[in-house]
């Protein structure tokens, strides 16, 4: 409305004259947004799939939903006061911790070892870095069901070789009831989280192992350093940036992963074997703004580990 | 993605130019989906027959497994209301102000009909918003093989029984669980409200308002703890399923479970049990059997979003015939909602009949307006008060839970 008036009064009066400036303006405007059709896809797909949900998320925690949905006015900061009163948030929290460290530190130890042992020609190389990918290649969901079933109270698998062994005296008793037990369930869901991250992790630091350069190691014999101090010294530097980037993808997956944990125990017996992504779910399930708040404070925490893994790549690129 | 995101968005289902209307029907799977004794089967069949009776109005029948229930929550979540959905109580919907009132959609003969107790659970401030559709009742099966075994002769009445029972079934090794108390996510404020009920607790006091914390309660679950502790149940009952404890009773493993006419079917399948190797009979309480049966319904409910009242009330009055409801029953082992159904069924199936007979008097569910709720949160943690946290802790945190909601 505005521009059509404007044209109407100006137009005529200054079209003839022929006043260069506007033109000029717009090309340099042109020029300026000439990347968008090569930038504008992304950008878009980055506000529609990323942005938006975050916006979502955050309108979603200061809002009063009923279980069915239906919009109840205001939370106010409600929601989050809730969830920092359930009894269960810090235990879940501390879990969450341990989950991360424990998962991803036992992860790279084990990834190492194979990783070197892979880069070694021996007999049946191939055949076992093939293997390798079976874990990886299988959804997680599906890898999760069948140690669930490995671990059945009544005849799991894994229950009947101990009692073979004479370690386990009776099904359905506490000796098999691994998964009913927050501890124990916690550390098979650890176990069963290593296992599904080793291929990866392994064919990450694979990659850095073969990078490194023949004549260095040559360099270091000709010096007399002892394997050990090779190691220490040679190897572990120049893996540096392999070792970071799988820790830190690591890191990611592994705080955020949820079917693992959800097949083997549902977070249960109660939420005493759950992290926040579980604990977040099992909230959607009474309150859906309590949920959004826990999502909230989830983000937080992966806020933080993006910035430590923005300064620890700049710290590498810094040294490298 | 978005395309199938929009077409079923439209939830104001077609009133077409020529007068046909279509109504959304939506309902659990009381069976396997797609077996012989699937529910979609049953919905389709009063559908067609309603269609020739009625050719301007069309019944479209959608079924959801119970295991996959928690869609329906999506879907309504994302406001893809059906016409017609049997499912949980409809105080909570009636409440988001989503249903017909039911004389809006069930005619006053049809109303009447329904079993006096059951109609009265559908009431929000005194007006019915639903309808019960298929009840059933609360009682403990035993495994006659194994009482056999570990020489039992009589059927357990109290708490104390149960106790003794299932130490002495339990001592016959081979993995055998002495009571099943499943206490997980699925189902366990059945269970637990089965207990409670022992004591002279429950859910509510007299007077409707919650006592999930009551000095009853508390009681009971110490108890369930002590047997917990002494293995007389499974271990970590706190994350057993319903749905799990009775496929190992069919199994022939369990003692003792609390169960319903489904349960039947369930052995039957299993085919490992014999009718004449097990029984049913009343739940125990502390000192002597219970005097009430716990009972249970999934309730009809009507969405007004698709304004179609006359014709839910068209076919809601023919799907409620006596026929249908049997018809029902017979394929599930649930029982009937309706008085007239309940006669005749009673009159043709003993074992119906046993569990019909307690219904009249039996308890339900409250019907705060929040039940289904605290229900969830219930499902999630009551659990935890049998298997090692402190029942006042985990009972209480639920009674501020439901009276703060």
């Amino acid at each position: 409305m505005t521009q059509t008036t404007h044209a109407d009064v100006l137009g005529p009066a200054s079209d003839p004259g022929g006043d260069r400036r506007p033109p000029r303006r717009a090309g340099r405007l042109a020029r300026a947004l000439a990347p968008l059709p090569w930038i504008g896809p992304a950008t878009g797909l980055i506000l529609f799939v990323v942005i938006w949900p975050v916006i979502a998320m955050f309108q979603t925690s200061r809002e009063h939903y009923s279980s069915l949905g239906v919009l109840m006015g205001s939370a106010g900061w409600n929601n989050f006061t809730r969830l920092f009163d359930e009894a269960d948030l810090g235990g879940v929290v501390m879990r969450t911790v341990i989950w991360v460290v424990a998962v991803v530190a036992l992860t790279m130890l084990i990834s190492l070892g194979v990783a070197q042992m892979f880069n070694k020609e021996f007999p049946g190389r191939r055949f076992a870095r093939w293997a390798l990918i079976a874990p990886w290649a299988a959804s997680v969901v599906m890898t999760s069901i069948v140690f669930r079933w490995m671990l059945d109270p009544n005849n799991g698998v894994v229950y009947v070789l101990l009692k073979q062994l004479g370690l386990v005296k009776n099904f359905n008793t506490t000796d098999t009831g691994w998964l009913g037990n927050p501890t124990d369930a916690f550390w098979c869901a650890v176990f069963v989280a290593v296992f599904v991250s080793i291929p990866f992790t392994t064919y990450a630091l694979l990659a850095g192992l073969q990078a490194v350069p023949a004549d260095v190691y040559e360099a270091a014999k000709l010096d007399g350093a002892s394997p050990l101090r090779t190691y220490w010294a040679v190897t572990l530097p120049l893996l540096r940036p392999a070792l970071l980037v799988a820790a830190l993808i690591n890191v990611m997956n592994v705080f955020n992963s949820f079917p693992i944990i959800w097949e083997l125990s549902g977070g249960g017996p109660g939420s005493q074997s759950a992290t926040t992504t579980i604990f977040m779910y099992q909230l959607k399930q009474s309150s859906i703004g309590e949920a959004a708040a826990m999502s909230v404070v989830n983000f937080g925490f992966i806020i933080v580990i993006v910035l430590l893994f923005l300064r620890a790549s700049k710290w590498n690129s810094a040294e490298d | 993605m978005a395309l199938t995101a929009c077409s079923s968005s439209g939830s104001k289902s077609g009133s077409s130019a020529s007068g046909n209307t279509t109504l959304k029907l939506l309902a659990p799977d009381y069976g396997t989906a797609g077996g012989p004794d699937s529910s979609q089967k049953y919905w389709q069949g009063i559908a067609d027959d309603f269609h020739k009776a009625n050719p301007t109005i069309t019944v479209q029948v959608q079924t959801i497994a119970w295991t996959n229930w928690d869609q329906v929550a999506t879907q309504l979540q994302n406001k893809q209301y059906p016409d017609i959905l049997l499912g949980d109580a409809p105080q909570e919907l009636a409440a988001s102000g989503l249903l017909y009132p039911l004389t809006d959609v069930m005619s006053a003969s049809t109303i009447s009909n329904l079993i006096p107790v059951f109609a009265k659970q559908e009431e929000s401030n005194g007006v019915a918003y639903g309808a019960p559709f298929t009840t059933s009742s609360r009682a403990l099966f035993y495994n006659k093989k194994l009482f056999a075994a570990a020489k039992i002769t009589d059927a357990p009445k109290t708490w104390t029984d149960i106790q003794n029972d299932a130490a002495k079934i339990k001592a016959l090794g081979n993995g055998t669980i002495g009571y099943g108390l499943p206490l997980g996510p699925e189902e366990a404020q059945g269970e637990s409200y089965l207990w409670m009920l022992g004591n002279g607790g429950g859910y509510v006091d007299s007077s409707g308002k919650y006592a999930i914390n009551s000095a009853a309660n508390i009681e009971t679950f110490n108890f369930l703890t002590s047997m917990v502790k002494a293995g007389d149940t499974e271990p970590s009952p706190a994350t057993v399923d319903r749905k799990d404890m009775w496929s190992a009773f069919g199994n022939g493993t369990v003692g003792m479970v609390g169960g319903s006419g489904a349960l039947i079917p369930i052995i039957k399948t299993a085919g490992k049990l014999q009718t004449s190797d097990w029984a049913v009979t009343t739940m125990p309480g502390k000192s002597g059997p219970l005097t009430q049966a716990l009972a249970v319904h999934d309730d009809i409910t009507a969405f007004k979003s698709g304004g179609h009242a006359a014709q839910i009330k068209q076919f809601l009055d023919f799907a409620y015939a006596d026929k249908y409801q049997i018809q029902f029953d017979n394929e599930y082992s649930l029982l009937p909602a309706t008085t007239s159904a309940s006669k005749s069924l009673s009159a043709s199936d003993p074992v119906a009949a046993g569990f019909l007979a307690t219904v009249p008097n039996a308890v339900v569910y409250p019907t705060n307006s929040n039940w289904n709720t605290v229900k969830t949160k219930i499902q999630q943690s009551i659990g935890t008060a049998a298997q090692g946290t402190d029942p006042s802790k985990v009972l209480g945190t639920l009674q501020t839970f439901a009276s703060s909601n």
